[in-house]
């Protein structure tokens, strides 16, 4: 109830900050803004990791954009798109008259290589969201036209996701290097693109100085020209502590990734904002389904029963309270409920300790067993997640072994299915619901996170939404997959939660989307 | 003494190959590997696949020794697998951070412990004795990160005398952003230091020589700055010289608290990441460093006490 409270009167707060920027944008200034980790590689078809992700979306730009609240697409470099009715073709019109950094125009050429190269399948990890492309052709200098190998009803927002960036083609091969990742490797040093802003200079493991782009192709509502700042410096200040130090003390005017702990210190600070921005942020346990565990001893969560009795025996509110001091929402699906085509069919597995008794003792264990769950080492929610379930499980005689260990080995242990539970996060990368569904419930990808549990109607379900034409049917196709998921139970639903940020009074309009990209477009300090 | 400077740098050779055979095999024993680090939840067989492949990890452990040793003879560290820039370029971005930080730091620490070391040895159990040696009790005892905290809270962000993390721009303003970060390094060595030197001074008051000089009328300020504090330095020296290792891997959590983009934050990312060429790259290069710095010492101890030139 608290929480809702201070939703409510966050949002309030948004409209009314939204509302006066639309008074007196103020033009210029430079945003200091601390991160917790320095980018790696600035290329938007190349990376691999959410710390280049995130930033990328202000150095270039789209043919679509993600809406605000991340469920639907809206105009970006292409100024409409048009399915052909068999759904086998897209037409893009172009928005005319757009130029990059350098004040070099942004041609078909451009766009062709640029989605060419993000489709291939030998370039990164991000092709697949492209997969249905076969071809991408230019009608005169105003329309792109991409041929399809099936229809695709997930491709707008395809193309509004990073890795479908528009780069300047002529300037990428002028980069040095003789193969496409030594050129891409030099390029993304001073990456060139058409977003609202370019990077100026780079010292890693320090500092990022994004400078406006003067040619940027946005204007807001007023037709006031964006972005308003004339520079973002973006800090690398990985403990947490010091950033909300640097913060109430002045020296930067922005930070992300709040603890949660701290989040109500900060609302009561009257010269900060203390933001909670709708993310696809979701706290789950993984599970390994295998009937038998990598040692050979036979595993209690390969019963379908075992994990409804052992989901019904977490009392999410609780969990809540305790890692997030109230900011998060109980899962009520695999997905985010910031996910297009997110079906609400109420709470994965309300807290219910007589059903969870039934339950196991109609699988065959009225008396418990013993589970091992990974939790990363010196991370404190971790830690104190796991120890809640210990006691809510320990009332139905399972017990629970918490076994710390750093992230690379529980992910490399992961990937081997060598694991029973660990804990796990996830956030959205694309404004559909395809790349979370690849990974979670379609099998044949990476046996479902790797736990080895399998639905041969949701992988059907899947194959038709991929290339489901009409939007009602993909609607009910996904409502049948979430159904199914969750009955199945081959993880322990958590909560979502928030992305929290903090900034200076002073500092209106910094957004991050539910994807996490942090946008500065629109940000600006009030005098 | 200093003919045998040469001899003594050869000897280094052999203890980097060791040290880099060690943490070659120790990396590659550690569960976890570059490839998942990387991908971490949205890891396909295929894509882990590839970039061990494109990254030579996929390759026999002897053939990836033999690969690495073969560029190591050319200066080249390899290249890192996060970053995806030569390893030497992003060690050389960050190294001279950490040199200014922990030289600074060295420097903290003598400054406070010699004078300090000498009231505390001539008031020997009285308080101010006990007031220096309750006081660095306590800056030995304190966390690297809390006490780096609290001067942060307060100097920093409360009273707004020192910047709350960071490096400033150019070279004064990264001295002025590095005092309270080599200050809060310094507190454990000073403390050590300051243990140490107190109790060799009190050992040399002792000395008959020391009897002798003021016999001789020489002045008091003469015989503690010629005989005193030259021959109490000889452990302090070494003990100083021994525990520069120690404040590079103490930068580690000073750089992490204080925002200084150094070496210890690389190594430590590097290693969550198993970076294999990074932690490589970074240790060959700390241990370098560290046997430089036990050369020096040696140097100075013979310098301090002829005796160890037999």
């Amino acid at each position: 109830m608290k929480s809702m409270l201070l939703r409510t009167a966050l949002t309030l707060g948004a409209l009314l900050t939204t509302s006066a920027a639309y008074a007196a944008p103020v033009t210029g200034g430079t945003l200091n803004f601390a991160r917790n980790a320095d980018s790696q590689l600035l290329d938007p078809v190349l990376n691999n990791a959410n710390v280049d992700i995130w930033i990328l979306t202000n150095l270039y730009s789209t043919l679509l954009l993600p809406s605000a609240d991340g469920k639907s697409v809206i105009p970006g470099l292409a100024t409409s798109w048009t399915p052909s009715a068999d759904g086998k073709t897209l037409t893009l019109k172009l928005r005319p008259g757009v130029k990059f950094a350098d004040g070099s125009p942004v041609t078909t050429d451009d766009i062709i290589w640029s989605l060419t190269r993000a489709v291939d399948p030998k370039n990164g990890i991000w092709n697949f969201l492209l997969a249905s492309v076969a071809s991408v052709k230019a009608e005169g200098d105003d329309t792109i036209v991409l041929s399809l190998k099936n229809p695709d009803p997930s491709l707008p927002a395809a193309l509004a996701t990073f890795n479908s960036a528009i780069m300047p083609h002529k300037l990428f091969e002028a980069a040095k290097g003789g193969t496409d990742a030594e050129k891409a490797q030099n390029f993304a040093e001073h990456p060139i693109g058409s977003g609202p802003f370019v990077l100026a200079s780079w010292q890693r493991g320090s500092h990022m100085v994004l400078k406006r782009n003067p040619y940027y192709w946005k204007k807001d509502e007023a037709g006031q020209q964006l972005p308003y700042l004339d520079e973002v410096n973006l800090t690398v200040v990985p403990d947490d502590a010091t950033r909300i130090l640097q913060l109430k003390a002045g020296q930067i005017d922005a930070t992300e990734f709040v603890p949660y702990e701290r989040a109500h210190e900060l609302q009561g600070d009257t010269n900060l904002t203390m933001d909670l921005f709708p993310s696809t942020q979701i706290t789950y346990l993984q599970l390994n389904a295998d009937p038998k565990l990598n040692d050979g001893t036979p595993n209690p969560l390969s019963n379908e029963k075992v994990r409804q009795a052992l989901n019904y025996a977490i009392s999410k509110k609780a969990v809540i309270q305790v890692v997030t001091h109230g900011l998060g929402t109980p899962m009520h699906s695999f997905m985010p409920s910031t996910t297009p085509l997110y079906a609400d069919l109420g709470p994965a597995y309300s807290f219910d300790m007589k059903k969870a008794k039934a339950l196991l003792t109609e699988a065959g264990f009225p008396n418990g067993f013993s589970l091992t769950a990974f939790a990363q080492a010196g991370k404190a929610n971790d830690s104190s997640t796991l120890a809640t379930l210990q006691q809510m499980w320990g009332q139905l005689g399972v017990k629970l072994s918490i076994q710390q260990m750093d992230l690379p080995t529980m992910d490399a242990r992961q990937h081997k299915s060598d694991y029973q539970i660990r804990t796990a996060y996830w956030t959205n990368d694309i404004a559909d619901p395809n790349e979370i569904t690849s990974y979670f419930a379609y099998f044949p990808n990476i046996r479902n996170q790797f736990s080895g549990w399998q639905d041969a109607r949701t992988d059907k379900l899947f194959l038709q939404s991929q290339v489901e034409l009409d939007p009602a049917k993909r609607v009910a196709e996904y409502k049948e997959l979430q159904q199914i998921y969750v009955a199945g139970a081959p993880m322990f639903f958590l909560y979502e939660s928030p992305f929290a940020a903090a900034t200076r009074k002073n500092v209106i309009g910094f957004r991050q989307s539910p994807l996490g990209n942090d946008m500065f477009e629109a940000a600006y300090i009030e005098k | 003494m200093l003919a045998r400077i040469p001899g003594r740098l050869l000897q280094i050779i052999p203890t980097l190959i060791l040290i880099g055979v060690v943490v070659f095999v120790l990396l590659r024993l550690l569960p976890g590997d570059p490839a998942s680090a990387l991908l971490g939840n949205r890891a396909t067989p295929e894509s882990l696949a590839r970039i061990n492949a494109q990254m030579g990890f996929d390759k026999p452990i002897w053939v990836q020794f033999l690969l690495f040793l073969g560029r190591l003879a050319h200066g080249d560290l390899g290249v890192s697998v996060t970053e995806r820039i030569p390893v030497t370029r992003v060690i050389l971005q960050r190294l001279p951070v950490t040199l200014c930080l922990v030289g600074f730091a060295a420097v903290i620490a003598l400054v406070l412990a010699l004078p300090l070391a000498f009231v505390a040895a001539l008031r020997q159990n009285r308080l101010p004795d006990l007031a220096l040696r309750g006081l660095f009790q306590i800056g030995l005892s304190s966390p690297v990160f809390y006490i780096g905290l609290l001067l942060l809270g307060f100097l920093g962000a409360r009273l707004h005398w020192f910047p709350v993390g960071g490096l400033g721009q150019g070279f004064w303003g990264a001295v002025y952003h590095l005092i309270l970060p080599a200050f809060t390094l310094a507190l454990s060595l000073a403390a050590v230091l300051m243990r140490n030197l107190r109790s060799a001074i009190i050992g040399v008051l002792r000395a008959d020589y020391v009897d002798f000089a003021r016999a001789k009328g020489i002045t008091p300020w003469r015989v503690l700055t010629g005989h005193v504090l030259r021959n109490s330095l000889i452990t302090t020296v070494a003990l100083f010289g021994l525990n520069i290792g120690v404040l590079l891997g103490n930068s580690v959590i000073t750089e992490n608290v204080f925002a200084v983009p150094g070496i210890g934050g690389l190594l430590v990312d590097a290693i969550f990441g198993r970076d294999y060429p990074v932690v490589q790259g970074v240790t060959l290069v700390l241990a370098v460093l560290v046997s430089l710095v036990f050369l020096a010492t040696d140097l100075m101890e013979s310098w301090l006490d002829p005796r160890l030139h037999a």
